[in-house]
């Protein structure tokens, strides 16, 4: 981590900014979802651990830190857990310093500590991320509704271990619940309740540094909607965390994972991921079963966006090809620059390598999901949408675009949108195929733009980059009713059929014919590939069409004899 | 990804198998450069065997492409799988090169 003026430096003791006489050895972890930072800190009086982490040997790396602080001057040893999830503490369970009773005290928030006592599975995540858990004895519950009525009065405590601490219950001008502890005459520790991320998250305050525990990703995708997650309360501890920065005071926020940030900086990042938190209305839970399923759409959503991004760049690079071939250098330069295609390849490769591991090793599924998620979230970053639609096909691109603000939205909690609407299916599809048989840029309008530059520029491109795609081959479309009227998603159907279309293509059909007829109370629309080339493996109908045919609102089903592959998308209720 | 060269009726054929991603375009275009500065202009590429492309295998066969453009050169592919040439015929190469269903069919006409 590097350090910059007094910025906090892992695996160093430094002194803690405001608290005469306390040091504190963060150490800070390369984000991950196994594991999160750790924060050591010693007084004169005690020495306290803040997230021993989810793996053994960090946990016993800092139970030979806590050692060597002993040697030195033996003091009782606190732990206390921002909240009680499975990567903040899992580590400890092997490592005797800290799983033998009375070694070290756990200090928990109360509904924390009764999950930790009961090796809640739900509550810790353990159940989320496959993995089985002890109970934990909690010497030191924290922010307890025995002590809530007590505001101001000092409670004392003994330990085992031979601590004695003093505990007085106090309010934020934020709002927050909160309580002072004094382990001796040295710097008090301040313990704040900011519930969402979980029931029992607590921040941490001593001097000018705040432990936030995971707040600061309380909104992520994957990770709102986890057991225990609450949007309203969430907001209200960010408001409270707000201005207990805005106070003053607090240098640095060292979070639970990820480096250590300003107080200024981290004050912005608050309100944006109060933004973000404002919108997660309604949010489903993020169960095992739910993990189960975004990991498989995770992976049929990666298949799809693999296949559009190398379309998408392959078309671009054809663009720049015949660029050069007409002396336009400058030109088919600026539109290879349009798209990373190094870098997409370097993402798509890091899923599948990825996905690879997690079937050989049974990963667990929330981990692929989020890795998806991440891809996805770079995927976006890495291609500019309006302009590739100025030269390729916009329908393409918007495709891909769609592709990964549903796998977003579907990690985020929400279903991905479906909104039926009444349309006539045969003037629907007939606009579609005319759209996919003639040129973007007529013959008329390139001659017309030759006297300006710009625009017959502007024009040839498109001319080059929009290729129908049913421009050269025998494509003929029929219908058996001149009008039926049906409830579908106009966005995913039109999709679908492009999906379904393009796959013919693929197979190298020398004709492709699509039917829309009527069967009593259902709309069938029928596409026929014959004379294929190769129709590689059979379809079956379910996986990522089949999902997106539901979302149509259709049913889809196909058949393959290696000549001629035909799907056929069922609407039912003909209105 | 493996590649196998033989020569046939005056052409090179480079038989691929395997992946064409990040990893393994380059040594694709080193064998495929092989040929060409060896002085072999006929170029088939035969894909039976290549399970996925991605943008850096395109871009080889683009880059080979502007090498094999003289009087005389031939370029093409064969024997494609229903998603490669489903990629190929979707990025607008199909009309750089030319795909044939066999090596027998490509050959045919050089």
């Amino acid at each position: 981590m590097p350090g910059g003026n007094n910025t906090p430096v892992s695996l160093v003791w430094q002194p803690v900014p405001g608290a005469t006489g306390a040091q504190h050895y963060p150490l800070i972890r390369k984000i991950d979802t196994i594991s999160s930072n750790s924060y050591l800190i010693q007084t004169g009086d005690v020495i306290l651990l803040i997230d021993p982490g989810g793996i053994a040997e960090q946990s016993a790396q800092l139970a030979q830190v806590i050692e060597e602080c002993r040697e030195e001057q033996d003091r009782p040893v606190f732990v206390f857990l921002t909240h009680a999830h499975l990567d903040h503490f899992l580590g400890t369970q092997s490592v005797p310093a800290f799983a033998h009773t009375g070694a070290a005290v756990f200090a928990v928030q109360e509904a924390g500590a009764t999950a930790l006592e009961r090796g809640d599975a739900k509550l810790t995540q353990a159940a989320l991320l496959g993995q089985a858990i002890a109970p934990v004895r909690v010497g030191l519950p924290l922010l307890t509704s025995t002590r809530s009525g007590s505001f101001g009065v000092p409670v004392s405590m003994a330990f085992s271990h031979g601590a004695t601490v003093t505990i007085i219950r106090e309010e934020t001008g934020g709002g927050l619940a909160g309580e002072r502890i004094s382990f001796g005459p040295g710097p008090a520790l301040d313990v704040y309740h900011t519930p969402g991320h979980s029931p029992d998250s607590i921040c941490l305050r001593m001097g000018g540094l705040l432990f936030i525990g995971d707040v600061l990703f309380a909104a992520n995708p994957g990770i709102a909607g986890i057991c225990g997650w609450d949007q309203a309360a969430l907001i209200r501890s960010l408001d409270g965390i707000k201005a207990l920065l805005s106070d003053g005071g607090i240098e640095f926020v060292l979070p639970g994972h990820g480096r250590v940030i300003a107080a200024a900086d981290a004050l912005r990042m608050f309100e944006s991921i109060r933004s973000d938190a404002v919108a997660l209305e309604n949010i489903a839970e993020l169960n095992h079963e739910r993990a189960i399923e975004t990991a498989a759409f995770a992976e049929e959503c990666m298949e799809q966006v693999n296949e559009l991004f190398t379309i998408m760049a392959g078309r671009l690079y054809y663009v720049s090809y015949v660029m050069e071939e007409l002396g336009e250098e400058d030109m088919a330069a600026e539109i290879r620059a349009l798209i990373k295609g190094d870098v997409i390849d370097e993402l798509l490769e890091a899923f599948r390598s990825f996905a690879d591991e997690h079937h050989k090793g049974g990963g667990v599924s929330i981990h692929l999901a989020l890795k998806a998620g991440q891809v996805i979230a770079k995927l976006e970053r890495s291609f500019d949408g309006a302009q590739l639609a100025r030269i390729i096909d916009p329908a393409l691109v918007q495709r891909a675009a769609r592709l990964l603000s549903d796998y977003t939205t579907m990690l985020r909690g929400f279903c991905p949108p479906r909104e039926l609407a009444e349309c006539d299916l045969v003037r629907h599809l007939e606009a579609q195929v005319t759209g996919l048989t003639v040129p973007a840029c007529s013959d008329d309008d390139l001659l017309s733009s030759v006297d300006d530059d710009s625009a017959f520029a502007g024009l040839l491109l498109q001319r080059i980059g929009m290729q129908p795609l049913l421009a050269d081959l025998a494509f003929t479309f029929s219908s058996g009713e001149k009008q039926l009227m049906v409830a579908v998603d106009h966005d995913d159907l039109t999709d679908l059929v492009t999906y379904l279309l393009e796959d013919l293509v693929g197979t190298g059909a020398a004709a492709i014919a699509l039917r829309v007829n009527r069967d009593g109370n259902n709309a069938i629309i029928t596409l026929a590939g014959t004379g294929c080339t190769d129709t590689g493996a059979a379809k079956s109908g379910r996986g990522f069409l089949g999902r997106l045919s539901d979302r149509a609102g259709g049913e889809l089903s196909c058949t393959d004899d290696g000549l001629t592959r035909e799907y056929a998308i069922r609407i039912t209720g003909v209105i | 990804m493996e590649i196998t060269t033989v020569t046939r009726d005056g052409a090179t054929i480079l038989s691929i198998a395997g992946r064409i991603d990040t990893a393994t375009a380059p040594a694709l275009e080193q064998a495929i450069n092989k040929e060409i500065e060896g002085g072999n202009r006929k170029v088939l590429l035969n894909f039976s065997a290549v399970t996925y492309i991605s943008s850096g295998g395109l871009r080889v066969l683009l880059a080979t492409a502007k090498k094999l453009k003289n009087p005389g050169d031939k370029y093409a592919l064969c024997c494609l799988a229903a998603e490669v040439h489903k990629i190929l015929k979707l990025a607008g190469f199909t009309s750089i090169f030319s795909i044939y269903p066999s090596e027998g069919e490509a050959l045919a006409g050089w």
